[in-house]
C-alpha cells in the first residue's frame, strides 16, 4: 500500500454542515491566531537562523534590489533639489519680459523670435508706470567680457548691466562688503561697479573682500571703481555663480551699446499676485506691440518665470529616470525571484516537518502563515539593510558630484514596503504548496 | 465523553449493505462499511473494502496485519489524516467522513493523540516545544502551554530532559517525548503505528509498559503492528488481511 499514490476517489460533500461547523471553529479557535503567529514567527527565525548560507544569499538578493531603488531615488531626488532652488533663486514671484525665451528648441522658433521688436527701455517705462500689481520692476542686459586688474586677466566675466537698484533685490543678491550703488549714481554712467567673489579670487588674489574697495577693474578696456562684493552663491554643476559684475545700465548703454534687447524683471509682493501682475503686464505689452486679444499671431514678445528652466530640466530628465527606475525596479524582481527560489527549496527540505505539524493539527492556514512569514522576514530585514546600503550608496555619489544627499522618511517606507511586498508575493506560492501538502504524503518524505 | 445522554446523530435512513449495523452511538469510535480506493492509472485498487467495528471507551486495542494488509491504511483513517472513499466514521460522536481538510485538522489536534514508528519529533525544537506544538495549534496560551507540555513530560518521566533537543535524547526518550507530545491534549484515542519498531527490545517493553500504564489511567489506545508479542499486550486483536477484518477477538 505504502507505495500508491494519492489520487483518491471524491468525497462526498455535504455543504449544509459546513457553516455551522465553520462558526463553532471559529469560536473555539479564537486564540488560536496569536499563537501561531508567534509560533510561525518562532520558526521562521530558527529555520533562518539555521541556514545561514541560504539566509544570506536571499538577503542578498533583496539587499541588492532595494539599495538600487534608494540609491536611485535618493540620487535623482537630491539633483532634482539642487536644479529646484539653482532656478528658482529668484523666487516664484519673479517673471521676466524680453524678445526670446531663454529656451529656444528650433530653428524656425529662433528665426520667428528674431523678427519681433526688441525690447527697449521704454517698454520697461511703460511696465514700470501701468503695473500696479508689480511690486519691484527693473531690467537686465548681459554681456559676456574679458575683465583685468594689474596684470591678473579673466576672460568671459558675466557682466551684467541692471536699472534701477531694485534689481539686486530681484536677482536676490546680498552685500559682503561695501555697498551698491544708489538710484543716482546708476543714472548718470558712473564707472562703479558691484563684483562676485569669483573676480576678488581670481584678479586680487583672494584678499578680504573689503580692500577691494575704491580699486579698479578694467572691463573691455575701461576702468570700473569697484563700491560693493557680493556674498558668495556657489556652484551650480560646476559652473561659478560668482563669476559676475554688476554695473548700472545706463553705463552698460554707454559702453556695450543700446542695441541689444532687454529683459524686464518683475516681482510681484506675494506668489499668488503672480498671475494678476502676468496678465497686466501681458496686456500692456500687446498694446505696445499692437495686438489685440484673441490674435493668434505671434505676441511680439516672451513672457516667462524662471519655471521654464525647471520645467526643460524635468522634460529632458524624465525619460532618463524612467529608464532608471526600471532598472532599480529589475534587481528588485531579480531579488524577488531569489527569495521564492529559495522559500521553493525551504518548503521542499522541510516536507517531513510540514507533515509532522499537520499530523498533530496544524490547518492549511497555519503552515501557509508560517512559510509567508518566513519570506516576509527575509525579505524585510533584506529591504532594512538594503535601505541603509542604499543611501550609503547615495552618499557617496552626492559626495562626489557635489548636491545634497536628501533621506526621507517615505524612502525609507518605501524601500522597507516594497521589499515586504516582494516577500508576500515570491512567498505566496511556495508556502501555498506547503499548506496544500496532503499530511500522509509529506510524513513519508525524508 | 462516552456520555450517551449526547444527542446522537442522526442514523441512515438506507443501509448500503444488508449486515451493516447503524453506528453504535455510545462507542468512542464507530466505523461502519469503510473502503478505501486508490487509482492506479486506469486501474482501481482498494485498501479497504468494507470495514465495520467499534471501539469503547477506554479499551486497549491492537490491529495486526501483514504489510499490504490495509492496516495502514486503516490506520491513517483512524487518526483522521485521511478520509475513506465510502462509510461513515463517527469519532467521538462527530462524523468525521463529512469533515474537510481543516476540519480533520481540527480533530486530529483535539481527538487523537499520535505516536509514529519513526517518533517524528521536530529536529530543532527542545522536547518541551515538541510536546507544546499541538497546544499551539489548540490555541493555548502560553503560561498554560508550559504547564501542560511540562505535565506531560512528567507522566512519561522525562520531567528532566525539558530542554533537550531530540538528537540529545536515546531513542526510547525520543519516543516517551512523541508520547508526551500524543498526550498533552487529552485526545480521546492515542493511536500508535508500529511504536516499537525503531528501538531494541528492552526499550520496546519499557515503551509497551508505559502504554500499559497510560491505559490503566483511563485512556483508550490502538495500536498498529505486525509484532504478535506487542499486540499481546493488548486487550482486543484485531486482525485485518488483503482490506477486511480477518478476526476481531479479546484476549484479556
Amino acid at each position: 500500500m505504502q507505495r500508491l499514490g494519492y489520487n483518491e476517489t471524491p468525497r462526498q460533500s455535504f455543504a449544509s454542515k459546513g457553516s455551522a461547523v465553520l462558526a463553532r471553529l471559529r469560536r473555539t479557535f479564537r486564540f488560536l491566531r496569536v499563537a501561531a503567529l508567534w509560533e510561525a514567527f518562532l520558526v521562521a527565525l530558527g529555520s533562518l537562523r539555521a541556514n545561514k548560507l541560504r539566509t544570506s544569499l536571499t538577503l542578498m538578493g533583496i539587499v541588492v534590489g532595494v539599495a538600487a531603488v534608494i540609491a536611485v531615488v535618493t540620487i535623482i531626488k537630491g539633483l532634482d533639489k539642487t536644479v529646484a532652488t539653482t532656478f528658482s533663486s529668484q523666487g516664484s514671484t519673479v517673471f521676466t519680459v524680453s524678445k526670446r525665451p531663454r529656451v529656444i528648441t528650433s530653428r524656425e522658433d529662433f528665426i520667428k523670435f528674431n523678427k519681433r521688436k526688441d525690447v527697449v527701455l521704454d517698454d520697461a517705462e511703460a511696465i514700470f508706470r501701468a503695473c500696479t500689481w508689480c511690486w519691484r520692476a527693473g531690467v537686465a542686459a548681459n554681456t559676456a567680457e574679458p575683465v583685468k586688474h594689474k596684470d591678473q586677466k579673466s576672460e568671459n566675466v558675466n557682466v551684467r548691466g541692471i536699472t534701477p537698484s531694485a534689481m539686486f533685490d530681484i536677482d536676490a543678491v546680498n552685500i559682503d562688503a561695501g555697498r551698491f550703488w544708489t538710484d543716482n549714481e546708476g543714472a548718470t554712467a558712473h564707472e562703479i561697479c558691484v563684483v562676485g567673489t569669483d573676480i576678488v579670487q581670481n584678479l586680487f588674489g583672494g584678499i578680504a573682500p573689503d580692500r577691494t574697495l575704491g580699486q579698479n577693474v578694467s572691463i573691455a578696456g575701461r576702468p570700473y571703481q569697484i563700491v560693493g562684493v557680493l556674498q558668495a552663491q556657489g556652484k551650480i554643476f560646476g559652473a561659478s555663480r560668482d563669476n559676475l559684475i554688476y554695473i548700472p545700465y545706463s553705463t552698460y548703454q554707454k559702453n556695450f551699446g543700446a542695441h541689444s534687447s532687454l529683459v524686464v524683471f518683475v516681482k510681484t509682493a506675494s506668489a499668488d499676485q503672480l498671475e494678476e501682475a502676468e496678465d497686466q503686464v501681458r496686456t500692456i505689452m500687446r498694446n505696445r506691440r499692437g495686438k489685440t486679444f484673441g490674435d493668434d499671431s505671434d505676441e511680439g514678445f516672451t513672457l516667462e518665470t524662471s519655471d521654464v528652466f525647471i520645467d526643460l530640466y524635468g522634460k529632458a530628465t524624465s525619460n532618463i529616470y524612467i529608464v532608471t527606475y526600471l532598472v532599480a525596479g529589475v534587481s528588485l524582481f531579480v531579488g524577488g525571484i531569489v527569495v521564492m527560489n529559495i522559500m521553493l527549496v525551504s518548503v521542499t527540505e522541510r516536507t517531513k516537518e510540514i507533515g509532522i505539524r499537520k499530523a498533530i493539527g496544524a490547518r492549511r492556514k497555519d503552515i501557509l502563515t508560517q512559510f509567508l512569514i518566513e519570506a516576509v522576514t527575509v525579505a524585510a530585514v533584506g529591504g532594512a539593510i538594503g535601505v541603509l546600503t542604499g543611501f550609503g550608496l547615495a552618499y557617496v555619489i552626492s559626495f562626489l558630484i557635489g548636491f545634497p544627499l536628501l533621506v526621507s522618511v517615505a524612502s525609507v517606507l518605501l524601500g522597507v514596503g516594497m521589499s515586504s511586498f516582494v516577500g508576500v508575493i515570491s512567498g505566496l506560492w511556495p508556502a501555498w504548496r506547503a499548506a496544500r501538502l496532503h499530511p500522509i504524503e509529506a510524513l513519508r518524505a525524508e | 465523553m462516552s456520555d450517551v445522554t449526547l444527542a446522537s446523530p442522526p442514523s441512515p435512513t438506507v443501509l448500503p449493505e444488508p449486515p451493516v449495523r447503524a453506528h453504535d452511538a455510545s462507542a468512542l469510535i464507530s466505523m461502519r462499511d469503510i473502503w478505501k480506493t486508490y487509482e492506479m492509472g486506469t486501474e482501481q485498487v482498494h485498501a479497504l473494502h468494507g470495514v465495520s467495528f467499534d471501539v469503547p471507551k477506554g479499551e486497549y486495542i491492537a490491529i495486526i496485519g501483514p504489510s499490504g494488509s490495509g492496516k495502514s491504511t486503516l490506520m491513517n483513517l483512524i487518526g483522521c489524516l485521511d478520509t475513506p472513499s465510502k462509510g461513515e466514521y463517527w469519532l467521538n460522536v462527530k462524523n468525521v467522513s463529512e469533515m474537510d481538510d481543516d476540519e480533520l485538522a481540527r480533530i486530529r489536534n483535539q481527538e487523537v493523540g499520535f505516536v509514529f514508528q519513526t517518533f517524528n519529533l521536530l529536529a530543532r525544537a527542545t522536547a518541551l516545544h515538541n510536546v507544546e506544538l499541538p497546544l499551539i495549534y489548540g490555541g493555548i496560551g502560553s503560561s498554560r502551554r508550559h504547564e501542560m507540555a511540562k505535565e506531560a513530560l512528567r507522566a512519561v518521566d522525562l520531567a528532566d530532559r525539558v530542554t533537550h533537543r531530540p538528537n540529545e535524547l536515546s531513542g526510547g526518550q525520543r519516543q516517551r517525548v512523541a508520547i508526551a507530545r500524543a498526550l498533552v491534549n487529552h485526545p480521546s484515542i492515542l493511536l500508535a503505528d508500529e511504536p516499537t519498531g525503531a528501538l531494541d527490545t528492552h526499550t520496546s517493553m519499557e515503551i509497551m509498559d508505559l502504554f500499559g500504564r497510560l491505559h490503566g489511567e483511563g485512556n483508550t489506545i490502538i495500536v498498529v503492528t505486525h509484532e504478535h508479542d506487542i499486540a499481546a499486550r493488548a486487550h482486543r486483536v484485531i486482525s485485518i488481511r488483503d482490506g477486511l477484518i480477518e478476526k476481531d477477538e479479546k484476549i484479556r
